[in-house]
């Protein structure tokens, strides 16, 4: 028994000794396997973005496209919402693992290039991987940091306002270009009269439109390192719109909340929304009426504020194949076949190439390009806002505080002051 | 009376299967003991303690993820007790603990007594009250939760046939944590099952010998059943408080991730998970972190102490 007992626990004393020995063999096998370069000079790159789901069938049917020409590069697709996306971002950078590209936004530029995970890819312009030509109106400085280009514009969008046309039209009030505020909250004013809806959803939290009215009145929403405006500015901003919401001219904020992820303007709770113009395709999806574009109002009477934003694709600086990498983003922005597949989601093509190979058919594609074409016509588009580090979190803050505001749960001078102090610790960070 | 916290009295004389001979025998017997835990050894060192020690440096450092942590001493602290949000967390979160918990444990004290009397079909009773402790916590059952207390939604009709036209909870500052307090209750049978297994334990003599007496149901509940599982209470109290304390998922999933509206869900843990993983303040989130141990640490001493007021432990006896 007690010579049986030794040897049994012996017997077990090695097989735990070998399950470990494995165990620290599969970690040092799965080490190894996520390194990417392989015998026959096939090396895979990942490539992550963000988007609802046509976005990433789109996405996913132009990587096919990349295989087939590119035999020896494979790309690993990674995606998720926004909000994920950029959490997991954070989190694999400061790993040292994010993806080898990825989808950027103009928010995140100083950020990202100030922790240094962003690859400047002038070199890999400079070395002939990748094609810094073609992009009109001037959209390749969206990806421009300090003289390095650290990003690619896929595409370029500007703010909007997206009514129901049906609504719009039953009221008898109509949306012009130049028309100014007094003119879009009368208009507004009247649907409420005669609609029994409210005209808007939530303005006064959205921080891109907040940076338009700024931009108006000779200021903008950031200044290279700090805030542009006063927090009286802010104040008198909130408690116009808190104003509003109190007298139903902005939807209840309580049936907003509620209605999410739908947009207040789908769900029929009112009867336009501030948003940028290639976003507009998803209240098609959501709602049963008929949405379309209209201008932004001004305080003029002709300038509305107007820039190119971007959405873009940038490349890790640590990558282990940026020559690859700086060939995959050559060829996902200039691409005509490319161009065709993805259309406007991500806004209108950014390179003249793309921009000729999609012809927009249908009624909402058909009203992005319109209205950007109007934009630009009307010559009131300038030069973007600068977003320093942290432009982020200032943008989620102003979201959120002046939702606050709106449920009337903290006071306009109060939020300003909240919003401030929030900026404040978001620049340091 | 009394009290003997614990008493592990092992019958004298026989002691269970005498170790092997001699020290390196012994010294085997250990060392193959700490193989087998091995596993559990490393998990604890690599996944616990190590990200715990960790973290409570970077609560005294300024900490971004991407630039090595720098020292700031009491920085976090002093920022943290200032700052509005965090107070608000505070709030929120002690409201959520001090309503959700005690009704929680109400409802499944009294669905304990009912289930404790032997009927047909007991058992299906106990699995039915059991179930949405399972459950519960799903992102599944939070969306369910968000669908009920919209407006126009099952909550909301409800409330309108009793004249109570509140609108939905979901997106009302005022009322949306109530939902969240009512999924906590929802999910009581966890605590009822502990109930009834101390309700078993009480020895069927004293409700005899008490009715001989004359004493009513209330009078035997009183005197009776409560003292008799006070134990089996204060252990559902301690467990049930420190849970609530670090309600996450439900507040998060029901409030569409943003804890909203207007912070009005802003639990304890979301605001440090907005703080650490979406604004990469992660000195700040370790300091909260932190601070939130010391005062569940605290507050279960209280509770230790408290004991010694109401908590009867029967004599060792039997």
């Amino acid at each position: 028994m007690q010579q049986g007992g030794t040897v049994e626990r012996r017997t077990i004393l090695k097989a735990a000794g070998a399950s470990l020995a494995v165990a620290g063999l599969g970690a040092t096998a799965t080490a190894c396997g996520g390194g990417s370069g392989s015998g026959d000079g096939t090396v895979t790159i990942r490539y992550a973005w963000w988007g609802g789901e046509p976005r990433t069938i789109a996405i996913k049917k132009t990587i096919a496209l990349f295989e087939k020409k590119f035999p020896k590069i494979k790309v690993k697709p990674e995606f998720t919402d926004y909000e994920a996306f950029w959490e997991k971002f954070q989190t694999q950078a400061s790993g040292g693992n994010p993806p080898d590209v990825f989808q950027n936004a103009v928010g995140f530029l100083r950020k990202y290039d100030k922790r240094g995970v962003l690859l400047d890819l002038k070199t890999q312009a400079d070395a002939g991987n990748l094609s810094l030509d073609n992009f009109p109106n001037g959209v390749l400085a969206n990806g421009q940091v300090d003289g390095k280009q650290i990003a690619v514009p896929v595409g370029a969008n500007t703010m909007a306002l997206v009514i129901d046309l049906k609504a719009f039209q039953k009221a008898g009030v109509e949306a012009k270009f130049g028309w100014t505020w007094d003119e879009y909250f009368d208009a507004l004013q009247t649907i409420q009269d005669k609609l029994k809806i409210a005209g808007d959803t939530g303005y006064f939290s959205i921080m891109y439109l907040y940076d338009l009215y700024l931009r108006q009145n000779g200021k903008a929403f950031f200044t290279d390192t700090d805030l542009g405006f006063t927090e009286d500015d802010l104040t008198q901003w909130w408690e116009d719109g808190y104003k509003r919401v109190r007298s139903g001219l902005v939807a209840d904020p309580k049936k907003v909340e509620q209605v999410k992820p739908k947009s207040a303007l789908s769900a029929g709770l009112a009867a336009s929304e501030f948003t940028w113009d290639n976003f507009s395709i998803r209240y098609e999806g959501e709602g049963e009426s008929d949405y379309g574009l209209a201008p932004i109002p001004t305080t003029d009477g002709e300038a509305t504020g107007q820039y190119l934003g971007s959405l873009m694709l940038s490349a890790f600086s640590g990558t282990e194949h940026p020559e690859e990498v700086a060939q995959f983003i050559d060829f996902m922005v200039h691409d005509p076949e490319v161009g065709a597949i993805m259309g406007y989601d991500r806004g209108i093509l950014a390179t003249t190439e793309q921009y000729e190979a999609f012809k927009p058919t249908d009624a909402n594609n058909k009203g992005v390009a319109a209205y950007e074409e109007q934009v630009a016509e009307a010559g009131v588009l300038g030069k973007i806002t600068p977003h320093p580090s942290g432009a982020d979190v200032v943008e989620a803050a102003f979201l959120r505080i002046g939702g606050e505001v709106a449920q009337g749960k903290t006071k306009p001078a109060d939020a300003a002051e909240a919003l401030f102090s929030e900026a404040k610790a978001a620049f340091a960070g | 009376m009394t009290l003997v916290k614990e008493a592990p009295v092992r019958p004298a004389g026989k002691r269970p299967a005498a170790p092997p001979a001699g020290r390196r025998g012994r010294r085997r017997e250990n060392l193959a003991g700490y193989l087998f835990m091995s596993p559990w050894i490393a998990g604890f060192l690599l996944l616990t303690a190590g990200p715990m020690i960790a973290s409570l440096y970077y609560a005294f450092t300024s900490y971004n993820l991407f630039t090595p942590p720098q020292w700031v001493g009491l920085d976090n602290f002093t920022t943290m007790f200032q700052d509005p949000r965090w107070q608000k967390s505070v709030e929120v979160t002690l409201e959520y603990v001090v309503v959700a918990t005690p009704l929680k444990l109400l409802l499944a004290l009294g669905v304990a007594l009912l289930l404790a009397q032997k009927r047909r079909g007991q058992g299906l009773y106990r699995a039915a009250f059991y179930m949405p402790s399972l459950i519960g916590a799903s992102v599944s059952v939070g969306f369910v939760w968000r669908a009920l207390f919209s407006d126009d939604a099952v909550v909301d009709r409800t409330q309108k046939i009793f004249g109570l036209d509140v609108g939905g909870w979901i997106g009302n500052p005022d009322y949306v944590l109530y939902s969240l307090v009512a999924l906590s209750i929802w999910q009581f049978g966890a605590p009822m099952v502990i109930f009834l297994a101390g309700l078993k334990q009480v020895p069927q003599e004293l409700y005899e010998a008490a009715e001989v007496d004359g004493a009513g149901p209330l009078r035997r509940f009183w005197n009776i059943t409560l003292p008799m599982i006070s134990p089996v209470l204060f252990f559902n109290v301690l467990l049930e408080s420190i849970h609530a304390f670090q309600v996450f998922g439900s507040a998060y999933v029901v409030s569409d991730t943003r804890c909203g509206p207007a912070d009005a869900t802003l639990v304890y843990t979301c605001y440090l998970y907005q703080k650490g993983f979406k604004e990469a303040q992660m000195g700040f989130a370790s300091a909260m972190a932190w601070t939130l141990v010391i005062a569940v640490a605290l507050v279960t001493a209280v509770l230790f102490w408290s004991q010694k007021k109401w908590v009867h432990y029967e004599e060792a006896a039997k």
